[in-house]
């Protein structure tokens, strides 16, 4: 039991990030509840006759603003005739709660079937998360959920922890956010803290790439998610698709639905198609790439050459004519690196770029790894790269982290009890969780 | 089942035994046991005699399962526990074995160390902690985070903020938490032994100029352009390919000499190691490079020359006072190379090749050798061989050799004084046959004022005429051989001395 200083009091670990919430047992591989951050939810009562199959939906009756949320894996994923959809977080930072309280609940009794009463709750935050948001989730845990302990602890530590380092420089791509953290010794050293939000911008870019009209595609690809469409004939490739919409559905569908499903066909396009070059952009190097195909839910299908390599090159150049006309350009992953080590000792820096951890789903972008290791080995003669080959180890890195934190035998002196919490009340959090 | 009685009986042939029934119902086969492990058809076959063959078809003993249990079953209590690490009355739950004791403490809680921290009254900062620099309630700060971070310095910094000040360095952070932490150490009564205290107090210990300083370096360092620190590598590779040339020189030069001068050349065979000789050469090519490359041909050689011999003169003195006595009694020689090379400053004197003594007799001088050979051979000596050349013999020898040079040398100068003498005799009894009587002793004391050297040498030899000479070439016994050696030493050092004094000598001698 002390041989590894683990010592298991059954604690939960949440993680809660952009594209989804994740939650499982302290000491587990992988979290047990991965459900998007992303729900649906009606203004108004649907339909009494609706004819969709909500039956056996995990939905869940609002309280104040929706009069139905739609969670989890049958959430907002499901058409809905009028259901809108709307993401509690922005730029990593939870900006409502009530929903973010529903989505833990969601997690934690519905998927994990736990009792939230009986376990001490460990939950993550954003390097750059406010106190008033810390203190609220330290609310939100003891008033609502009713939690014997709770902890909030950050996602860049966590990170580390999950690298099984004490010092690093976390390089964390997210959904929306894209942060560098140098951690000391455990801390973040917030001075040196950037983030940007970069991967917005290689998102916007992907989604101008295919719905831009081009010589080849007259008027863009249409980004219709596979539920708008009735039927379809295969069609040769770069050929118009041939798709009927299902009119019932297209006059019910929310604009916030239809943008979230479409943002999603963008993403599922550069996630399966996008790519970035590892020694820097090239033309001739793009060119030689082998095209790639995908088809559309429209039936459209395309194959792609250099230009799927445009869109990863915005992690890492912008051009300067870009620059120019765009004073509120997200900085690139280079730009954002070299700005936090410039914030720290000089001593520092060798340490940190020694002790590089790449984490985050963005970072699977396909030659992320190799490029930032390139970038790097240009700017710094000793760089050591810590980049986890196991995606779920990659995408849920903040959650492994807390979870190795909470099963520590160690730690379990650091948790506020509900007891502290009562006395001391809401500073406790800031004293306690540095 | 066909037996031998069948058999008979289907070949007509009288029955072996007078009683075969018996013989039928007899068989031993049932009272023997089939063995595990073969099968009946073969056990009846061949029956119960190869019990060599049932051993190893017996069923093979697998090894005994370890025994993990260790007997009982372990039972385990999800009980809730209780941490010393923490203030409130939190508990928290976790699988034991039912076995430990539950009033234990946690295992964990031991880990909870604190660092003692330093506190001071209003008076002791005033007293000792004053700092126009800073103010009492930033000290305050700046303690109470130092502790709260575990004096993690680089978090401090981070985290420091104290407003209405300079913005603080961590050298500066540092340098006063330091300070004060020394002022109060020092100042207080110290109740516990001197050594924790220094040790204490050396741990406090910092130089903030030092860091700074430090810290300066590394940031330039950091900022060297590309080409800096390719210049700076091209540099580095440019020392060591001269160093690799000036030792492939040496190395050339020596194979030449050795090539050249064989053994005499003073060269060892061995190749060494030439590490003593980089630092050398590296200075001289740091003083070169300095002198803007002047001279560059012949500069390299001149270290080369120089750096052999102070390494041959340095071997000597640490082995040379330590084995004097082991030497001795082992009859061991020991030459003085540093002694033979001496001032010629030449590689050739510095190192001594092994030789034969009997190679290296003494010589006489080739003007003189015959009759130094003749001396020899007439007192029994042979100069060329001697039967045992040790270092004693041949330095007897040498002396003898040095001895008879100088007497034939004296010899010779006797012979020709004699023969002058005999000259100015004969010519003083031509005058003094033509001339006056009263002439004869102003000519001959003449004489003796112009020839006083000649003089002095004829009286001598005269002397020598007697005894000298005599012993020396006439007597052959040992004692009369040193008597002859002693007194020719003598004479030869009287050679410049006054006629007196030599004729007390020669008395002496004849007694």
């Amino acid at each position: 039991m002390v041989n590894y200083g683990g010592d298991e009091v059954s604690a939960l670990v949440i993680d809660i990030g952009t594209s989804s919430v994740r939650a499982g047992y302290a000491g587990d591989d992988a979290p047990k509840a991965v459900i998007p951050t992303t729900f649906g939810f009606h203004r108004a009562p649907p339909d009494a006759d609706s004819a969709m199959p909500d039956a056996a939906d995990p939905t869940r009756s609002g309280t104040g603003k929706f009069t139905k949320m739609y969670m989890g894996q049958y959430g907002p994923s499901v058409w809905r005739e009028g259901m809108e959809v709307t993401n509690p977080l922005t730029d990593g930072l939870v900006h409502d709660f009530e929903p973010v309280a529903a989505l833990m609940r969601h997690a934690v009794v519905d998927v994990m079937r736990c009792n939230p009463t009986e376990h001490p709750i460990l939950v993550t935050e954003p390097a750059w998360n406010t106190p008033a948001n810390r203190e609220r989730m330290a609310e939100i845990m003891f008033e609502e959920f009713q939690v014997p302990a709770f902890y909030i602890a950050n996602t860049g530590v966590l990170n580390a922890f999950a690298a099984g380092k004490g010092s690093a420089l976390v390089i964390d791509v997210g959904q929306t956010i894209a942060s560098v953290t140098p951690i000391v010794d455990g801390f973040v050293l917030r001075k040196g803290l950037v983030y940007s939000s970069l991967p917005q911008l290689v998102h916007a870019h992907a989604r101008h790439t295919l719905v831009t009209p081009t010589v080849q595609r007259r008027g863009g690809i249409d980004l219709y998610p596979h539920q708008l469409i009735t039927n379809k004939m295969p069609v040769e490739v770069g050929a118009p698709p041939r798709y009927t919409l299902r009119e019932d559905r297209v006059k019910g569908t929310t604009e916030s639905w239809r943008m979230w499903y479409e943002a999603r066909e963008v993403d599922e396009w550069s996630q399966s198609v996008a790519g970035v070059l590892e020694q820097g952009w090239n033309d001739q190097a793009a060119a030689s790439r082998p095209p790639r195909q995908y088809e559309f839910p429209t039936g459209y299908n395309a194959w792609f050459t250099s230009e799927r390599y445009s869109v990863g090159e915005q992690f890492f150049w912008h051009s300067p004519q870009l620059m120019a006309s765009n004073a509120g350009l997200p900085k690139t992953i280079p730009a954002l690196i070299s700005e936090s080590l410039r914030a720290c000792d000089p001593e520092l820096r060798q340490v940190l770029v020694g002790n590089v951890v790449l984490t985050g789903g963005g970072s699977l972008f396909a030659g992320f790894g190799d490029r930032l290791s390139s970038e790097l080995a240009r700017s710094f003669p000793h760089v050591k790269i810590h980049s986890p080959g196991n995606p779920v180890e990659r995408r849920y890195g903040g959650w492994l982290g807390g979870s190795v934190l909470a099963s520590l035998g160690t730690f379990h002196q650091l948790w506020i009890s509900k007891e502290e919490w009562t006395e001391h009340g809401k500073a406790i959090v800031g004293q306690r969780c540095k | 089942m066909s037996n031998s009685a069948d058999v008979r009986s289907i070949l007509s042939l009288p029955s072996a035994s007078a009683t075969p029934a018996p013989s039928h119902k007899k068989p031993t086969l049932p009272s023997a046991r089939k063995p595990d492990g073969i099968s009946r058809e073969l056990f009846s076959l061949i029956g119960p005699s190869s019990t060599t063959l049932v051993a190893q078809l017996a069923k093979p003993r697998l090894k005994q399962k370890p025994n993990l249990g260790a007997g009982s079953k372990i039972k385990w209590e999800w009980r809730a526990f209780k941490n010393g690490g923490r203030t409130d009355s939190l508990q928290l739950r976790h699988w034991v074995k039912a076995s430990t004791d539950p009033d234990a403490e946690y295992p964990f809680a031991k880990y909870n160390v604190q660092r003692p921290t330093f506190t001071y009254t209003q008076e002791e900062y005033t007293l000792w902690l004053h700092d126009n620099d800073w103010t009492k309630e930033e000290t305050d700060y700046l303690m109470a985070i130092v502790q709260e971070y575990d004096t993690r310095w680089y978090v401090i910094q981070d985290r420091y903020e104290y407003s209405g000040t300079v913005p603080r360095s961590m050298e500066d952070l540092k340098d006063r938490y330091c300070s004060v932490c020394r002022k109060l150490l020092r100042n207080r009564p110290w109740t516990g032994d001197e050594s924790t205290k220094q040790q204490l107090l050396s741990s406090f210990a910092f130089d903030k100029e030092r860091e700074v300083l430090r810290k300066r370096y590394v940031t330039s360092l950091e900022n060297r352009t590309p080409e800096q620190i390719a210049e700076e590598e091209a540099l580095y590779m440019e020392i060591k390919r001269l160093e690799q040339n000036e030792r492939r020189f040496k190395r050339d030069r020596d194979d030449l000499l050795r090539t050249i001068a064989g053994i005499e050349s003073g060269l060892p065979d061995v190749v060494e190691d030439e590490v003593q000789l980089t630092g050398l050469t590296l200075d001289s090519k740091r003083s070169k490079k300095k002198g803007g490359g002047a001279g560059d041909l012949d500069s390299p050689s001149t270290p080369l020359i120089a750096a052999p011999l102070p390494k041959r003169a340095a071997l000597p003195p640490p082995t040379l006072p330590k084995n004097s006595a082991y030497d001795l009694q082992h009859c061991i020689t020991r030459t003085d190379a540093a002694g033979a090379a001496g001032a010629g400053a030449s590689t050739k004197a510095a190192h001594q090749p092994a030789y034969l003594r009997s190679f290296k007799m003494p010589f006489p001088k080739s003007s003189i050798a015959p009759k130094v050979t003749q001396v020899l051979v007439e007192l029994g000596v042979s100069p060329t061989r001697l039967v045992m050349p040790t270092q004693g013999n041949v330095a007897l020898l040498e002396e003898l050799m040095d001895a008879t040079a100088v007497l034939v040398e004296t010899k010779k100068v006797v012979d020709k004084v004699e023969y002058d003498i005999q000259v100015l005799k004969n010519r003083l009894g031509m005058q003094s046959t033509a001339g006056a009587n009263a002439e004869e002793g102003d000519g001959g004391g003449d004489a003796m004022e112009v020839d006083a050297g000649d003089d002095a040498d004829g009286d001598a030899d005269g002397e020598g005429e007697d005894g000298r000479a005599q012993s020396v070439v006439s007597t052959r016994s040992a004692r009369s051989r040193k008597h002859g050696r002693r007194s020719l030493s003598i004479s030869s050092v009287d050679t410049s001395a006054t006629i007196s004094t030599r004729a007390g000598t020669k008395r002496q001698r004849r007694n």
